[in-house]
């Protein structure tokens, strides 16, 4: 059974009627704000805690760092770089997240100590940004002679 | 002047579009029917408010007036909704408290989890349900009603009512997700970037996995047109009956491998305004035993 319209049949009282519009005149502006917030923040730039935009998730995982290590071997290939392991830190501990450029060189920093004098440590790296991955260290040079 | 045809064509129109203006205006605001699921998502609603935030507004977790009188209000106000009691009165009411969670205790106080859009929704969901006979079904008011009607020798009330209230939710649901699809259609998102940066923020941390790259820009073409299509799909039965189980399998994963249950769980309590009320009354009906043998199958679309 589908759902019965009740207005606009022109059967009604006049009462009805105008409830019936009243209703109608409601739904229009109510709906109109439903749309006029995102809108005005999605469209038009104008921000205000009183219009809600649908940005869902729009910051999350912004400033994440994705980045990777590798060492030069003596004869002179590339190998990659367990950080965990040379570190001797847990792989779910507090190193599996480099939370930002700082920490990134401390680890660098770290990771070129535990190798020694001479150690050649490549580390490519970007940063997670609104408008997609910023690179923000490559590994064209040593990073332990920085 | 126009010639004849000219004329003619331009009367047609007008009285196609005079048509579609008195269908919209019939489906928005005059319709009516059962107001069973109106109370179940009002029964939803407020099992939802008290899953998110009851146990942050248990009486010693705020001692001040403010929050002393929030969590009154907060546990009056939904209980009233739960039960049933002036239950669009409880709706406003519970509406309210959210409201003043978003904006005064969110915005003013700066107690940034109470400003997302998870509370937002669930309180234009509270506000919404108000505008529908959610008080006449499942509820003490219907209990009551009915006390009344017998103690009067009449028939029980009728649970049907104007649905405006239902049909403004699903506009709320396909502006929220055409904006949503909006805000993602860009490079950064569609390239799988943003979905890359979301996965090592939650999962992997800053080793990025081999091979996840192709999946990545796949999920992401996916869930921009998914969201474009719920958003100018669901409202339609044509197209309604191809889109809902994808879109309760999207708020399901999104529910299990993200931090927005409460947000995945509103939505998925919020697909049973876009039905045919009286055809899930007919369902519910069956399910109880109480009704016709007659199928609802092909009516829930």
């Amino acid at each position: 059974m589908a759902d019965i319209i009740s207005i606009g049949t022109g059967t009604e009282p006049a009462g009805r009627l105008s409830a019936g519009r009243l209703r109608l005149v409601a739904f229009t502006a109510i709906a109109a704000f439903m749309i006029a917030g995102p809108a005005a923040e999605q469209i038009f730039g104008v921000q205000s805690p009183w219009l809600r935009s649908w940005t869902m998730f729009s910051a999350i995982g912004l400033g994440v760092i994705d980045a990777s290590f590798e060492t030069r071997r003596p004869d002179g290939a590339l190998v990659p770089l367990d950080r965990f392991e040379m570190l001797g830190a847990p792989r779910n501990g507090k190193l599996k997240w480099i939370q930002n450029r700082d920490e990134l060189a401390s680890v660098i920093k770290r990771l070129c100590t535990v190798a020694g004098q001479g150690a050649d440590i490549r580390v490519r790296a970007r940063l997670g940004t609104r408008s997609g991955w910023q690179t923000i260290h490559t590994d064209a040079e040593n990073a332990c002679a920085e | 002047m126009p010639a004849p045809s000219d004329a003619a064509s331009d009367r047609s129109g007008l009285r196609s579009m005079h048509a579609f203006a008195r269908r919209f205006a019939d489906w928005a605001a005059g319709t009516e029917g059962s107001s069973r699921p109106s109370a179940l998502i009002r029964i939803g609603l407020a099992m939802l408010f008290w899953s998110r935030w009851a146990g942050e507004l248990l009486l010693y977790m705020d001692q001040s007036p403010a929050g002393l009188f929030l969590a009154a209000n907060f546990f009056v106000a939904t209980t009233l909704l739960f039960v049933g009691y002036h239950s669009r009165a409880a709706a406003v009411w519970t509406g309210a408290v959210g409201l003043a969670m978003y904006y005064y205790f969110g915005f003013e106080l700066g107690r940034e989890p109470w400003t997302h859009h998870h509370t937002y929704l669930l309180t234009v969901a509270a506000l919404l349900i108000a505008l529908t006979p959610c008080d006449r079904s499942y509820s003490l008011d219907r209990y009551l009603a009915v006390m009344r009607a017998e103690r009067a020798g009449l028939p029980p009330p009728a649970e049907r009512g104007n649905l405006w209230g239902l049909r403004l939710i699903v506009v709320q649901l396909s502006v929220l997700y055409f904006f949503a699809a909006f805000d993602k259609s860009n490079y950064a998102f569609l390239s799988g970037a943003r979905i890359e940066q979301i996965f090592l923020w939650f999962y992997a941390g800053s080793d990025y996995p081999a091979g996840l790259a192709w999946p990545a820009t796949m999920v992401s073409v996916a869930v921009v047109a998914l969201e474009y299509c719920l958003a100018l799909g669901l409202p339609f039965r044509a197209t309604r009956r191809y889109l809902v189980l994808p879109g309760l399998a999207f708020h399901a994963i999104i529910y299990l491998t993200l931090p927005v249950y409460t947000f995945s769980a509103t939505m998925a309590l919020l697909y049973l305004a876009y039905f045919d009320a009286d055809a899930v009354s007919k369902v519910l009906t069956r399910l109880q035993g109480t009704g016709s043998t007659a199928t609802a199958k092909g009516e829930i679309s």
